[in-house]
């Protein structure tokens, strides 16, 4: 396997879509109902967990993208098989597509879950989960310069949302922020690290790095994704902050569903189904983007047939989807998830960094020698 | 390409060259001529007085008029001793000296008469085709009121002349080919040599002179066999009958291809935006033509989501509408006996009907057609517990919205879209419908264009494109040829001078 990987010029990326790239993979989810999850931690200050989860996801990628240009032009599964060696490598890349398949998971579990509970309660899952994987199937085939062009529509057309913001803004009551600093700093960033389920997506950057155009430039571009994303959450909590009331807030598992509900339009009303089914085109290329990462992280690591593989990959998570089929299964398979994303994308890309360097240091070191 | 060649595995094997010459008699020549067009009824052969000479040729395929003018005229009260002094008396503009049997009879087919002169080798072919055809007239299919009238018929020689005519210029190329081992029918590509981009000419030459295929009457089907991919539903090149459309296009970096017997010029690469575009829209002022895109892209929407949504609205999701309009919609569907799926495809199904009637029918007939779908849609159906009133108001929306798109062929494409999304809908409410379009969508993002994206300017997001998309910005913004076409030449004009206004002070 070469560390190195250059793609042909027709399969190039603008680089300034990695703004898109990043924001439509980290907006998914999580976004239902982050507000809920970080209010229990930390009250009306949970806003600023949402800033000081933002700013760290501004200095992980940071890191990512330095760990990157190490070495030019190369992802994720090259950097470990030069780092670990081949087979200790192996071992990290296959944790690593895996990863990859367990956010897939999460992802469309935690979708069909909404699906369920709003709009279709009697429709069984595998009927859901079936049908998605197949756009999935179809998206993931048409090569990556396609699954992006998912993502940049899916934000360009789901930007109307944002209009309906003003709808429950009629109703805030400002005071709900008050005191501010009220919790303390442990529990505020106790809020920062539940953030991290929703916040992951980033780490997407690991495996479409080289097929950026212009790879300066991919700092600058990311962050500004990052950014957009923290504010789009920062937002959201405050919104969610001062229109729910605090009891309101700890009940309401999906806050950011729920504030659709007050929307109301001469020609529709309970917009929350539109916006329900809607997020089928949000969460689409974020699952197009983890397939293609976990496919393409085997056909670089074991050199396997990419469509095949695709297709183990989805009859092993249409299995699995049936499997995790209650409200408690779910809750216990997002917490474990946290955890382990946390260390995973929030810490590991320093350990990477780390080890990266010092396996540069020691071969110009070699070299010296010679 | 796999697909395509294995459908267009070649039909009739090319045979080796034929390299017999010419009989040195004048019976040995009539019998063999005669054998290899088969006898046909319509050989004619004239025996031209003293001269020794003998003029084979088809009889209806070459003009009489000419033949005896210009032709018989000049050598009948002459002799001969060498086929060279022949040509001398001849004032035919083309001729050509030939010694193979089988040029020969080729060109008998193309509309020239074989002069003959006994104990000669070789023959003189002098082109006098006769022109069958109609002669110009308004671009009917996709009038416009601002703007030329005219358009295509079907003689290449007379649209390449069209073309010419409004591109004075010598860099515009026409390159032309053959095609079909029967048919022998030419076409020729047209494009602005230093303006298009040169990969796209040899990409559409290639695709083009694959082709192995024994007849191929329009450019509708010669399009079929270039498309990019030929399994998709949508268009992804264009036809169009106006010249002026061809020109423009043509001087945006575009290629097109004229075929002789079509009135259609294809046009590629073409985009999913372009095809609603119509010429008119850069005819009018931008504001108007603004507001017409923006018209016909609502229309779309319009035409291919309203009757699914509806479906999805009152199977599954009732609260979504508003109160005082769920009184009005249960009222209307009160005596309605069927589930809002079957009541919708069957007006939509009705609708069809009527549409491909009023198509097949001669003009006249046609009419009667639209009195009798308005009454039996208007009245009829509604009064009989048939369907909705609301169901007719929406569904009459949605024809509307998909006849205003400017070309037929994708027309066409909404027009049937509106089926599975109403079937999707009228299983999987809303979430159906927004399945749908998302597969339209990656099918959309998949498909290309002779090489390009299909839904640029959007994506790849090219974002100076953008000015003459959904809107169409004053003609002094939009001083760029599209990134599309991937042109050697960017600017249409220079964008500073572009806002001056020299008039006298």
């Amino acid at each position: 396997m070469k560390v190195q990987y250059q793609p042909k010029s027709p399969f190039l990326l603008s680089t300034f879509l990695i703004i898109f790239i990043i924001h439509a993979n980290q907006v998914g989810i999580g976004i239902h109902g982050f507000q809920r999850v970080i209010f229990l931690e930390a009250k009306q200050d949970a806003w600023i967990s949402v800033l000081i989860a933002g700013f760290a996801t501004h200095i992980v990628v940071f890191v990512m993208i330095k760990t990157l240009q190490l070495y030019g032009s190369t992802d994720i599964y090259g950097i470990q098989h030069e780092v670990y060696g081949k087979w200790l490598g192996k071992v990290f890349s296959s944790l690593y597509i895996l990863y990859c398949l367990w956010v897939f998971l999460i992802i469309l579990k935690n979708y069909i879950e909404v699906l369920q509970t709003w709009v279709f309660p009697t429709v069984p899952v595998w009927l859901f989960s079936f049908s998605i994987l197949l756009l999935v199937i179809y998206g993931v085939t048409g090569g990556i310069r396609m699954i992006v062009g998912v993502g940049f529509f899916s934000i360009i057309l789901s930007l109307w949302m944002f209009g309906f913001i003003g709808y429950p803004l009629r109703f805030a009551d400002y005071d709900h922020l008050l005191p501010v600093m009220e919790s303390n700093f442990v529990s505020i960033l106790k809020g920062a690290h539940k953030m991290s389920l929703t916040t992951v997506g980033f780490e997407i950057l690991y495996v479409i790095y080289p097929y950026m155009e212009k790879k300066d430039k991919v700092q600058k571009y990311a962050q500004i994704g990052i950014a957009a994303t923290t504010m789009l959450y920062l937002i959201l909590m405050l919104v969610a902050l001062i229109y729910f009331s605090p009891g309101q807030l700890e009940s309401t598992i999906w806050p950011t569903l729920s504030l659709f509900k007050i929307v109301r339009l001469p020609f529709i009303e309970r917009t929350e189904y539109v916006a329900v089914t809607f997020w089928l085109l949000i969460i689409l290329p974020n699952l197009m983007l983890y397939m293609w990462a976990a496919v393409r992280g085997i056909r670089r690591t074991f050199g396997l047939k990419t469509i095949r593989v695709l297709l183990v990959f989805t009859t092993c998570i249409f299995v699995m989807s049936l499997f995790i089929n209650t409200r408690l299964k779910i809750n216990r398979f997002n917490d474990i998830f946290a955890s382990v994303a946390f260390y995973f994308i929030f810490c590991y890309p320093f350990v990477l960094y780390a080890f990266a360097l010092l396996k540069q240091k020691i071969k110009a070191y070699k070299e010296k020698k010679k | 390409m796999f697909f395509k060649k294995k459908l267009l595995s070649p039909i009739k094997d090319s045979q080796p060259k034929n390299q017999d010459p010419i009989p040195e008699t004048r019976e040995k020549m009539s019998s063999e001529f005669k054998a290899r067009l088969q006898n046909s009824a319509d050989i004619l052969e004239n025996e031209i007085g003293s001269s020794g000479i003998t003029i084979f040729s088809i009889g209806t395929l070459i003009d009489k008029t000419m033949f005896h003018q210009d032709i018989i005229d000049p050598i009948k009260d002459l002799s001969f001793n060498s086929i060279q002094t022949v040509m001398e008396h001849l004032s035919v503009g083309e001729i050509e000296k030939s010694n193979q049997m089988e040029m020969v009879v080729k060109s008998a087919l193309d509309g020239n008469v074989i002069i003959y002169l006994e104990g000669e080798t070789s023959v003189l072919l002098a082109k006098i085709p006769s022109r069958v055809g109609r002669s110009l007239t308004f671009a009917e299919n996709e009038s416009h009121v601002i703007g030329p009238q005219i358009a295509f018929n079907e003689s290449l020689m007379t649209n390449i002349s069209l073309i010419r005519n409004y591109i004075k210029d010598s860099d515009l190329c026409v390159e032309d080919f053959v095609i079909g081992s029967r048919t022998n029918k030419s076409g020729a590509i047209l494009y602005m040599s230093g303006i298009a981009s040169e990969q796209m000419v040899n990409t559409l030459r290639q695709r083009i002179d694959e082709i192995k295929i024994d007849g191929i009457l329009d450019s509708s089907v010669l399009m079929q066999l270039i498309e990019d991919k030929s399994l998709s539903i949508f268009p992804l090149m264009s036809l169009t009958e106006r010249p002026d459309k061809v020109c423009d296009l043509l001087l945006k970096g575009k290629l097109a291809v004229l075929f002789d017997g079509s009135s259609l010029a294809i046009i590629c690469p073409h985009t999913f935006m372009e095809f609603f575009y119509a010429m008119e829209d850069s005819n009018v002022n931008w504001q108007i033509g603004t507001f017409y895109r923006l018209l016909r892209l609502i229309a779309l929407f319009f035409s291919v989501f309203l009757t699914a949504t509806y479906v999805a609205c009152i199977t599954f999701h009732y609260e979504v509408i508003p109160q005082t309009l769920l009184l009005t919609l249960s009222e209307s569907r009160a005596r309605v006996p069927f589930p809002p799926i079957i009541e919708a495809l069957l007006l939509e199904f009705f609708l069809e009907l009527l549409r491909e009637a009023g198509a097949r029918l001669p003009t006249k007939v046609g009419q009667t057609m639209g009195i009798v779908g308005g009454i039996v849609i208007g009245t009829a159906a509604v009064d009989a517990g048939f369907t909705s009133n609301i169901l007719i108001i929406i569904i009459a929306l949605a024809a509307l919205g998909s006849f205003v798109t400017p070309s037929y062929s994708m027309g066409n494409v909404i027009r049937v879209l509106r089926f599975p999304l109403i079937i999707l809908a009228g299983f999987w409410g809303l979430y159906g419908i927004m399945y749908g379009f998302c597969f339209l969508l990656l099918h959309l993002l998949r498909q290309s264009s002779l090489g390009s994206p299909y839904l640029s300017p959007f994506y790849p997001p090219r974002f100076a494109d953008w000015k003459d998309s959904i809107i169409r910005l004053p003609l002094s913004f939009t001083y760029k040829r599209p990134d599309l076409t991937r042109t050697g030449n960017e600017n249409k004009y220079d964008p500073k001078k572009a806002k001056e206004k020299n008039d006298l002070k």
